[in-house]
């Protein structure tokens, strides 16, 4: 009989190895699949790793990836720590954007480039955290289950964007396309590194991932919030206001999210359209979770899983393989990524035999 | 005494971080109890799984009749005529007892048979004196009747050897007695018994051999008639014990605790207190016996402010604290030992220092404005340990992977050091050994010499009568009896418990005289 028992401590090999196992056994799986697609795995990995890492423009896009997962990984694992599954960052992220859009298309010209972003950062952080607080106070005060909460909200969301953009904010020059009018230099983030797409997102992620690791492990916020979720009748006994907490880890969750949407409008896409890839919200569940809950690691798996995206979005452009083919390689590896994750916790035994 | 029928030679088995069973022999002759006996962690539970095929042992061979056998599971254990009753009973609540009997039986066909089985059933019950009615369900039966239904299904499956995980844990004393009763006359139709215990008084009441074991390893294997309470004490914790506590005179002060009517519900939104009433003096220790699911849990959780009253009042030196927040009631001097350590008490997978700080890491020196300063909370971690002898492998270690004589030294040692007036405790001593279980008895008696007054919630009467002043018995949500401890008689304070008995005229506290 197969069975699973908890692991006292995670030996640091296995840290490793379990990992790079998981990764190497999606690549194989991912492989199976192109081979029926008729092209040479291998063909398809190398240049996904060339699309990655390969030279200095396609390493500069995968940071580009990494920055929104990095923005929105490290507020999920504020709420995550706290065993408050927030699934709606696609959704906060997306308010973010509007939010912080209307201060693009509506402000005087006379303001300041810097004063503008700060408002749109503001009103990006405070779109995000708005739609956040929603799911939060209904759990908080109603016991509501904010999975379903969040990611319902996260089909609102999607679908006042779309009014917005088929409706009020659609240019009229636009020739009937959903789009706004591109945002005035003002209005976008500058640069970090000149021929690239590096933004200022980049320094803002980097402080994020360092605010949040120090809230966790510094702070009275931080202990309050590991009490809840590891016992959160241990927490009631000890008196801690369980509905505060939640509502003000939800808030900054909710606003780094909307601020990875904001950075993103403004950063990248230089206006508002429907697709303004808040999948990313989604990713940023994954990062959270390889990164074992914690920010300063969650910097190292976006960047990994940042080249991945970057990579994939490549070959689909120079190879010729189906789009769901792209998708498949992403998902496996991240199914076996996850999958794995169970073996760095738990040891398995096979008729008392410890195999792993 | 009749042959051998069960050995077990050289038995080991190792979990992660302990030797449970380090090569222990064991047998077991035809028509004995045979009581294993040992502190808590001493093995004796794990050795009784290998029997029952739960755990299957890293080394050593188990023989039946003399024949060597295997045993890899449970319902193997049933077919070589082995059953177990755990200490938490394997019943499905909403079914029938005749339904819990054959379930997972295997000669059973598609359709059940239950005339042939309830005859069955009623025959083995008459013949054992047992008392039960197949077609009872299992939520209506006492806790002594569903422990009937274990031995019933046992009996049904033709077991020879019973083993019985500490029975009696969930007893009153009148229903252990009548346990015995059964078990002695199961071994004079020849099955043989192996009882497992740390309780030394009914170790020596029922035993005819008694094997202790310690840390896993095996001390030796006696004849009752030829050993006593003391030598077979000194045998588990391999140093003297004392059976009796000094106790200063009592030195009442004001009223610190009173409670008045009050009512509530329990998780199932079913009143389990109906109407209580009573109060406790700055220096007293109040004990509250009761059987388990008598509303004593839900009495301790209202007055701390976890659970709602529904009616009724708490005063806490005179304030009214009724249905206050946790930490205004705790502010008000209160503080509580709640009978999960674990589950309640503490955070398991934070270290010694987070769950040291649990009532103090929101005041100076602790905390530094919004941060927390683990200087300081590592410091008072280290003045706990210290003062209480807590062993703690590194101060940083999940504090799940420390015994439970630590764990609650260390929950008392935080929650003392906060310096109540009102200090709860509920089964402060519980699965505990005889060490940490005379430690936490004496800083209770400290406690209340320095004036506090505690509320000791206990099932267990020997620790009720050791150190209470004043003792007062609950039973289905009402305070039937209160005596004090000089006049407190045990059979009558178990009879109050089984709810046999009231004792109308110490009802209530006018009774009492202060």
């Amino acid at each position: 009989m197969l069975k699973f028992e908890k692991r006292e401590n995670i030996p640091l090999h296995l840290r490793i190895l379990i990992p790079l196992i998981s990764i190497l056994l999606g690549v194989l799986i991912g492989g199976i699949a192109v081979m029926f697609s008729q092209v040479n795995p291998l063909t398809v990995y190398k240049a996904i790793f060339i699309g990655a890492f390969g030279s200095t423009y396609v390493f500069s896009e995968t940071i580009v990836v990494a920055i929104p997962l990095l923005l929105i990984s490290v507020g999920l694992i504020l709420v995550f720590k706290m065993n408050y599954w927030n699934i709606g960052a696609y959704g906060q992220y997306i308010m973010g954007a509007i939010f912080s859009t209307y201060f693009a298309l509506n402000s005087a010209e006379t303001i300041s480039r810097p004063i503008l972003l700060m408002v749109m950062c503001i009103a990006g952080m405070v779109g995000g955290a708005l739609w956040a607080l929603i799911p939060a106070a209904l759990k908080a005060y109603w016991k509501v289950n904010e999975v379903i909460a969040t990611l319902l909200l996260n089909y609102i969301a999607l679908y006042i964007l779309q009014f917005l953009m088929y409706g009020p904010w659609r240019n009229p020059r636009s020739f009937g396309f959903p789009l706004t009018k591109i945002f005035d230099l003002n209005a976008q983030l500058p640069k970090l590194i000149s021929h690239t797409r590096i933004h200022l997102g980049l320094i803002f992620g980097i402080i994020a991932a360092i605010i949040i690791w120090i809230i966790i492990k510094k702070t009275k916020f931080g202990y309050e919030i590991r009490v809840i979720g590891e016992n959160e009748i241990a927490a009631r006994y000890a008196g801690i206001n369980i509905a505060k907490n939640i509502i003000l880890a939800m808030v900054i969750s909710g606003g780094l999210a909307g601020l990875a949407g904001m950075a993103q409008i403004s950063g990248i896409i230089h206006m508002l359209q429907i697709e303004i890839n808040p999948d990313y919200g989604y990713t940023a569940i994954i990062v959270a979770w390889l990164s074992g809950l914690n920010s300063l690691t969650a910097m190292i798996v976006s960047f990994f899983l940042g080249g991945l995206f970057a990579g994939a979005s490549q070959i689909q452009m120079t190879m010729k393989v189906p789009i769901g083919i792209v998708g498949l390689i992403e998902s496996s590896i991240l199914f076996f990524l996850l999958g794995g994750a169970i073996l760095t916790n738990y040891k398995l035994n096979y008729k008392g035999r410890k195999i792993i | 005494m009749g042959e051998i029928v069960l050995q077990a030679k050289n038995i080991s088995k190792h979990f992660p971080g302990v030797l449970a069973n380090d090569h222990i022999n064991f047998d077991l002759r035809k028509g004995e109890i045979h009581t294993l006996l040992g502190e808590n962690g001493a093995g004796k539970t794990t050795l009784m799984n290998i029997l029952d095929g739960i755990y299957y042992p890293d080394e050593g061979e188990i023989y039946l009749n003399g024949k060597k056998v295997d045993i890899r599971s449970p319902f193997e254990a049933t077919k070589n005529g082995i059953g177990m009753i755990h200490q938490h009973f394997m019943l499905v609540d909403t079914l029938t007892v005749l339904e819990n009997v054959v379930l997972g039986l295997e000669s059973q066909g598609f359709y059940l048979d239950k005339k042939n089985i309830s005859e069955k059933i009623a025959e083995i019950s008459k013949n054992y004196n047992l008392d039960i009615n197949p077609y009872a369900k299992i939520w209506q039966l006492s806790v002594g009747e569903q422990q009937r239904v274990e031995i019933i299904k046992t009996l049904f499956r033709g077991v020879k050897i019973l083993i019985m995980d500490e029975p009696t844990a969930v007893l009153t004393p009148q229903e252990a007695d009548s346990l015995f009763k059964i078990l002695r006359r199961m071994i004079k139709e020849d099955k043989s018994i192996i009882f497992i215990s740390h309780k030394l008084d009914e170790v020596m009441k029922i035993s005819d051999r008694i094997t202790v074991l310690r840390k896993g390893k095996l001390v030796g294997t006696v004849d009752k008639k030829e050993i006593n309470q003391k030598e077979l004490a000194k045998m588990m914790v391999g140093r003297e014990v004392l059976f009796r506590l000094d106790r200063n005179p009592i030195r009442r002060k004001g009223e610190v605790l009173k409670i008045e009517d009050l009512e509530t519900h329990n998780d199932k939104g079913i009143k389990i207190l109906k109407g209580v009433n009573f109060s406790i003096h700055g220096g007293e220790i109040f004990g509250l016996a009761g059987v388990s699911g008598n509303g004593q849990k839900e009495l301790a959780e209202v007055i701390v402010g976890l659970r709602r009253a529904i009616a009724g009042k708490v005063y806490i030196k005179g304030e009214e604290v009724t249905n206050l927040c946790p930490k205004a009631i705790t502010k008000e001097g209160t503080n509580y030992i709640p009978p999960d350590r674990l589950k309640v008490g503490l955070v398991p997978n934070l270290s010694t220092v987070e769950n040291a700080i649990l009532r103090r890491y929101d005041r100076e020196p602790i905390s530094r404005g919004i941060f927390l300063n683990y200087e300081e909370a590592a410091k008072y971690t280290r003045e706990l340990i210290k003062q209480f002898n807590i062993m703690v492998p590194r101060e940083n270690v999940p504090v799940k992977f420390l015994s439970g004589g630590n764990l609650q030294k260390l929950i008392l040692a935080r929650e003392i050091r906060e310096e109540p007036a009102l200090l709860i405790a509920v089964h402060p001593s519980r699965g505990l050994d005889v060490g940490a279980t005379e430690f936490i008895r004496k800083k209770l008696l400290e406690e209340r010499d320095q004036g506090v007054a505690i509320l000791l919630i206990s099932e267990d009467l020997e620790e009720l009568l050791m150190i209470s002043d004043r003792i007062g018995v609950i039973y289905e949500g009402e305070i039937v009896g209160m005596v004090d401890i000089d006049s407190a008689n045990i059979n009558e304070i178990g009879l109050m418990m089984a709810g046999v008995h009231k004792n109308p005229l110490l009802k209530g506290e006018e009774n009492v005289k202060v």
